[in-house]
């Protein structure tokens, strides 16, 4: 399975996802707490991370994209498959051992509002886990913390200071300098510059770009906003439901996306350019995305999609290399759409006015 | 030229706050022509949303100064009830957040068929005939069921819609939108947007968007605002916005964007193989100012790359930059210094010449 998926050229797998399951019971009663349904938040992903690759995941709210990235991390336990980091299957490491591997894999979050502690110095938070791990003491710890903060660029001197002191895009940095602290290998990013305003949000894009040039990092970015994540990645993955349903280089995918719900994805992003937004047709997607605690059978995206067949409906497509696409190009669609396909005419012969297109996912919405 | 629906004149909006007064608004004033869409686009704190929160009669506890002449008539001067009886009835407002401005514990169908009968004095069974008409208008599927569900039953994007149908169940001639699809997937937003636009043009009636999201106003826009620091820093019609700003904030705001090139329908960017050959973002140096520390002079002077002496004592006031008048721009800059990309800024840093002395430190925000 690893191998339709490693484009050639590129480096080693430093992470490797095997069917990977995380699946979240809906528990009802009070002494008896009857399991009555799951969210099946990730729902069998295999994926491959390489070395000092920017990959990108994209998807949109619901899809499982930040349950994917904590099972990657440990931070969740996986209800079934196996991650491997460097070689070493680290799905079921007890917690002792999984401490050690927190030096190499570590996470940036999105919100750099909630996740620093209000109470306590930026000094402390960032050097927290140098403590933790033991590596540096008293003023090593405080020499090392400060490197840091000028290598994210903060103000060494500013210390002593608590997170409120900071503006939204500085916080951001300090979440990204406590990530670093360790010399991890893997950076798991999730939407970490979505709070950002737009001037800021490219002073922290040019900084991990930065970093990752002068540390060597492997980043898995995690964003939904798509002009973002082509900016920064090479490869990208695309989720719906659970699923990966597509997987490409940056370039490939935005110039060839095969998968109907990745073309209905790029052809919605606002482009900030007048001419072209009046020039480009769009793929209006049918409705919202069903419910993860009942997904539809067969492929997941057939209830929205324009080209949806009998076959869609019954047999779940693999995700493999399809007619025509470079090695790596991986679609999980029995009908991908073809470089001279105009999906949105597709749309709109389907009769996918507003009004009835969203009959057929509203059903799902309503849950 | 026909008179303005909406004429704003030197608005200027003050709360207090413990560290002292806090500018939000500081002299804002436009034109909106009757059924035009203008967009207004800033970053947080820009006073976008404190603006238009203004002309509404919404904010509370804040200082308030200027006019807002609504077909002829202040707003600023208007009793609380006479406000009222405008408020929904000829300007409508749809907010960010659909989920809090519905009310959770009534159904929807009731919610619109009150809001009509508040202004109205029709039957209950005519106003829910009409709450069905709406629903059916913006694209919710079974009417005639979905009238009698509670918000929570509706998904993010159909409540988004409800609460457009209850800003257009009077037939406003002015309808604010504020960030009406920032919560929303893409896909969802395309869809939002896409009704926008078809009701904007079926309805005749005047829209305000305001966005910090330049892709929504590239593609909705008549003319477009572009606030900075609680004033209006920029005007121009949208084409003449995106592709031939004037003030540096703009430029900046545009060239921050990761994505100006390589949507689907546009060239691919240049050189854009993999990460090695990745472009840089070019941020806007440093942070937004304190409102209650504006800087003297242009307050964007601290992050211009432009920056001349003059810009530091004297405050520049919206000029004329083009023959007709069309488009404006508060910046000390000659009128000439146009557009984006190496050519234009040559041009803007020959005129902002020998005088000029080294940018003011950005601070360690800056990357």
């Amino acid at each position: 399975m690893g191998s339709g998926v490693t484009p050639a050229g590129t480096g080693p797998a430093l992470l490797r996802l095997e069917e990977v399951v995380k699946h979240f019971p809906i528990r009802r009663g009070i002494v008896f707490r009857r399991e009555v349904g799951r969210v099946r938040a990730v729902d069998g992903v295999s994926l491959e991370v390489h070395q000092g690759e920017t990959l990108g995941l994209v998807g949109e709210t619901g899809c499982g994209k930040s349950t994917l990235a904590r099972c990657m991390t440990r931070l969740y336990d996986l209800t079934s498959g196996r991650v491997v980091f460097d070689g070493h299957d680290i799905s079921r490491l007890p917690q002792r051992q999984l401490r050690r591997l927190r030096t190499d894999l570590q996470m940036i979050f999105q919100d750099p509002y909630s996740s620093l502690n209000p109470r306590r110095r930026v000094g402390s938070i960032i050097g927290d886990p140098l403590a933790i791990h033991g590596v540096a003491d008293g003023a090593e710890r405080q020499r090392r913390v400060q490197e840091l903060m000028v290598q994210v660029g903060l103000n060494p001197e500013h210390y002593n200071r608590f997170p409120a002191e900071f503006s939204g895009g500085q916080r951001q940095r300090i979440g990204i300098a406590r990530a670093l602290a360790l010399h991890p290998r893997l950076v798991v990013c999730d939407e970490p510059v979505s709070a950002l305003d737009v001037s800021i949000q490219a002073q922290i894009l040019n900084l991990l770009a930065d970093l990752q040039e002068r540390l060597g990092l492997t980043y898995v970015f995690i964003a939904h906003d798509l002009s973002v994540v082509r900016h920064v990645s090479t490869r990208i993955a695309v989720m719906y439901l659970g699923k990966i349903v597509e997987v490409a280089t940056a370039g490939d995918l935005f110039a060839r996306p095969r998968h109907p719900y990745t073309c209905a994805l790029l052809s919605a992003i606002p482009v900030p350019d007048p001419d072209l937004a009046d020039r480009r047709s769009r793929v209006l997607l049918a409705g919202d995305v069903p419910s993860p605690v009942d997904p539809p059978a067969g492929c997941r995206f057939h209830p929205r999609c324009p080209k949806a067949r009998e076959r869609c409906r019954l047999e779940e497509p693999r995700l493999e290399r399809r007619n025509g696409d470079p090695e790596g190009h991986v679609t999980a669609c029995h009908y991908p759409v073809g470089p001279d396909e105009d999906l949105a005419r597709a749309a709109g012969a389907r009769g996918d006015g507003i009004g009835d297109a969203v009959g057929t996912g509203g059903q799902h919405g309503d849950r | 030229m026909s008179a303005a629906l909406l004429q704003v004149r030197d608005l200027r909006v003050t709360f207090s706050t413990p560290d002292g007064p806090l500018q939000a608004v500081r002299g804002v004033d436009f034109d909106l022509p009757a059924g035009t869409v203008m967009g207004v686009v800033g970053e947080s704190g820009s006073g976008k949303s404190v603006t238009m929160l203004t002309v509404l009669g919404l904010t509370q506890g804040a200082q308030v100064s200027g006019q807002a002449l609504f077909e002829g008539r202040d707003l600023l001067a208007m009793s609380a009830a006479e406000q009222r009886k405008v408020r929904g009835a000829r300007i409508a407002m749809v907010f960010q957040d659909p989920l809090s401005s519905l009310h959770p514990h009534y159904r929807v169908g009731w919610q619109i068929a009150e809001m009509i009968r508040a202004h109205e004095p029709v039957s209950r069974a005519e106003a829910r005939r009409r709450a069905v008409e709406l629903l059916a208008m913006v694209g919710i599927p079974q009417p005639q069921r979905r009238i009698d569900d509670y918000p929570h039953q509706f998904s993010g994007g159909m409540r988004q819609r409800v609460m457009i149908a209850m800003a257009l169940a009077l037939r406003p001639r002015l309808l604010i939108a504020d960030e009406p699809t920032t919560a929303l997937d893409v896909t969802v937003q395309s869809q939002i947007l896409d009704l926008l636009r078809r009701l904007q043009a079926e309805l005749g009636m005047a829209v305000i968007i305001v966005t910090h999201d330049l892709g929504v106003i590239a593609e909705m826009a008549h003319e477009v605002l572009v606030m900075y620091a609680g004033q209006v820093v920029e005007r121009a019609p949208r084409r003449a916005i995106y592709y031939r700003p004037h003030h540096p904030y703009t430029r900046g705001l545009l060239e921050s964007l990761p994505a100006r090139t390589g949507l689907p329908g546009t060239l691919p960017a240049p050189g854009r193989a993999g990460s090695a050959q990745r472009q840089r973002l070019r941020p806007i140096a440093g942070q937004p100012p304190s409102l209650i520390r504006v800087p003297p002079g242009c307050p964007f002077h601290p992050r211009c790359p432009f920056v001349m002496d003059v810009c530091r004592r004297e405050p520049p006031r919206l000029r004329p930059v083009d023959v007709n008048g069309s488009h404006e721009s508060a910046c000390w800059l000659p009128p000439e210094a146009v557009g984006l990309g190496a050519e234009a800024d040559a041009r803007r840093r020959a005129a902002a010449g020998s005088g000029r002395i080294q940018p003011a430190e950005a601070g360690w925000g800056a990357a």
